[in-house]
């Protein structure tokens, strides 16, 4: 500290009591730590939520259908008027129609080593919603196979328990690409036969998918049923724990797969728990910074007469002004470095903590924490210093 | 070039109108590095004229130019400046901080702006005014006679083109008058710079350029 410092310190003494400014300063620390906390919250959960995983990636698409209840059975064809709803709705990025086949068709075996044959039914989605990349996704007449996207469950299903009780060879994926087998459709004008092959395996849609082109095919020369709405859709969504999506289901009588909709209630708990520290912390700043507001007024007036007397000898308000704020900043920066400090421990060891619980939130504090911490540290300075040049300034 | 255009007091208008008056009213002009000599007797605003003079009062007609800026218009940080490097002043109610020490009253006036002397300076001074003794006691314990002393050492520690005293010997003796006033035009001619001295009585302690009344 330079002399003329040294000199001011001595004239422009603490007056105001170590208790208040303690207080003062515990308030700010209280207030800035929740705020912080609140930033870092959000950022853990927006973290966990849109991680860059299959899994997330999955979520991120909804197939959805009426609820089938006793009422309805038979009748959950999903009507263009609710469709064009759910397409308006904030939380729908764009939605896609499940095309159901309206014509009875059936797979068997082309090969006697490995034989199989079972009915089944064929659904397709716009192409933008299939989650299986690589592949050419279109089909003609000419077409020398009905390329066809099965769920992944369904090879799970049969490598892990089918095969196992029929004395099976277990597949790999490769392998099931490779099996060519026969695709027969059936309708009122007679059958249409053709090789069939598995392209990928989706996550996405629990049905057995070929292209809109086959789909349409078909169904304009095999279709026994006349044309109606589709009973399922597909939508793309930002965020399927947002609990407005789960709210607008649950109002409409509409499902979805539940657990891809699991984080809407932690979400609210998130909300809630941010929600809470952020406000408290605002509130708690507001009162800290009017304290220490008061705090700085009351050690200005205290030494009134030392201030005025400076000023007549020809101390600059300027010169006085930075002193002032070398008195009270210091403290306030080193509040902020030391709450920072202690979250970023907080969310080191809580990092560490939920990995033992196989939930991934990164261990080093996020750079919005900074961010906020670097406003606050810009807010209070900017309280301090009109605080402090509100007094020194003379009023003319 | 220090200009006093037509000043009137405001509070002190119609006591002073129609009082013959070398300064009331009229227009001057100071050459830098003239010493100017005010007489008056009490109560017809010696001090506050030397307050107009400092811009501690802004209550008055017409103006005071400083290198033709009106030191009434200077916003705080632009008068701080003028006092530090351009008017030095010596109160007649010496204003100093009673809890610092002699030293450190003019130590703070010595360091506020970029030092004009060194410290060995001071205390130099100080001994030549006979208040060496007295330095590390604080202002408040010294008596009035040592206070104007350490007053006069404070306003000349600073650069200045002008220095404004306002009855500055009068808790003096003759003897340390002389001295004192020995001491302020030595470093007023160090720095070429000019002074306007307010007093009850006529004197000579210094070749003054004009004698004025107020």
């Amino acid at each position: 500290m330079n002399n003329l410092a040294l000199l001011l310190k001595k004239l422009i003494r603490n007056s105001a009591g170590h208790a208040r400014y303690t207080i003062a300063i515990t308030g700010l620390s209280l207030a800035v730590f929740l705020l912080l906390a609140a930033v870092q919250i959000q950022v853990n959960y927006n973290e966990l939520l849109h991680s860059k995983s299959n899994q997330d990636s999955v979520a991120n698409f909804l197939v959805i259908n009426k609820v089938l209840t006793d009422a309805n059975m038979g009748k959950t064809a999903l009507e263009d008027a609710v469709i064009n709803d759910i397409k308006a709705q904030s939380f729908t990025q764009s939605v896609g129609l499940l095309t159901p086949g309206r014509f009875k068709a059936s797979i068997q075996s082309n090969s006697d080593r490995f034989p199989f044959y079972t009915d089944i039914s064929f659904e397709s989605v716009p192409k933008e919603f299939i989650d299986v990349s690589g592949t050419e996704w279109t089909w003609n007449e000419a077409a020398p196979y009905v390329p066809i996207i099965i769920p992944n469950m369904f090879l799970d299903f049969y490598n892990f328990q089918f095969s196992l009780s029929q004395d099976l060879p277990q597949l790999t994926p490769d392998i099931v690409k490779m099996i060519v087998f026969r695709v027969t459709v059936y309708g009122p004008k007679g059958t249409a036969s053709f090789n069939g092959k598995i392209v990928g395996f989706s996550d996405r849609v629990s049905s057995m998918l070929v292209p809109s082109e086959f789909m349409e095919w078909g169904n304009r020369n095999f279709a026994s049923e006349t044309l109606k709405n589709p009973s399922r859709l597909i939508i793309r969504t930002k965020d399927p724990g947002d609990p407005a999506l789960t709210n607008y289901l649950w109002k409409h009588q509409l499902t979805t797969d539940a657990e891809k909709t699991r984080f809407s209630k932690y979400r609210k708990v998130v909300d809630a728990v941010v929600a809470i520290s952020g406000v408290t912390g605002a509130l708690m700043l507001l009162f800290a910074l009017l304290v220490f507001t008061l705090f700085i007024q009351l050690t200005i007036a205290s030494c009134k007469e030392e201030v005025n007397l400076l000023i007549v000898l020809g101390a600059a308000p300027q010169q006085l002004s930075r002193f002032l704020m070398s008195r009270f900043f210091p403290a306030n920066a080193w509040m902020i470095a030391v709450s920072f400090v202690a979250l970023a421990i907080l969310q080191y060891l809580m990092s560490r903590y939920l990995e033992s619980r196989h939930i991934f939130v990164s261990g080093i504090i996020s750079l919005y924490t900074l961010g906020a911490a670097i406003l606050l540290a810009l807010l209070i300075w900017w309280v301090n210093r009109k605080t402090i040049r509100d007094y020194i300034y003379p009023r003319s | 070039m220090l200009i006093l255009n037509n000043l009137m007091p405001e509070p002190l208008r119609e006591r002073l109108s129609g009082k013959e008056s070398s300064i009331w009213n009229r227009s001057l002009q100071f050459a830098t590095g003239e010493w100017i000599k005010i007489t008056a007797p009490s109560g017809t605003g010696k001090t506050t004229l030397v307050h107009m003079m400092y811009a501690l009062r802004k209550d008055y007609a017409g103006s005071i130019l400083l290198h033709q800026t009106n030191i009434r218009s200077l916003d705080p940080d632009s008068l701080a400046c003028v006092r530090q490097q351009q008017i030095s002043i010596i109160f007649q109610d010496l204003k100093l901080f009673p809890h610092l020490t002699a030293r450190e009253n003019i130590e703070l006036k010595r360091i506020l702006q970029e030092p004009f002397c060194d410290a060995a300076q001071v205390t130099k001074m100080a001994e030549q005014l006979g208040i060496a003794g007295i330095l590390d006691q604080p202002a408040r314990i010294c008596s009035y006679g040592e206070q104007q002393r350490i007053c006069i050492i404070r306003a000349l520690v600073q650069p200045f083109e002008w220095l404004i005293m306002d009855e500055p010997f009068s808790h003096l003796d003759i003897v340390n008058t002389k001295i004192a006033a020995a001491l302020i035009a030595e470093e007023c001619r160090k720095r070429k710079a000019g002074f306007v001295i307010t007093d009850l009585d006529d004197d000579e302690l210094f070749p003054y350029t004009q004698k004025l009344h107020l």
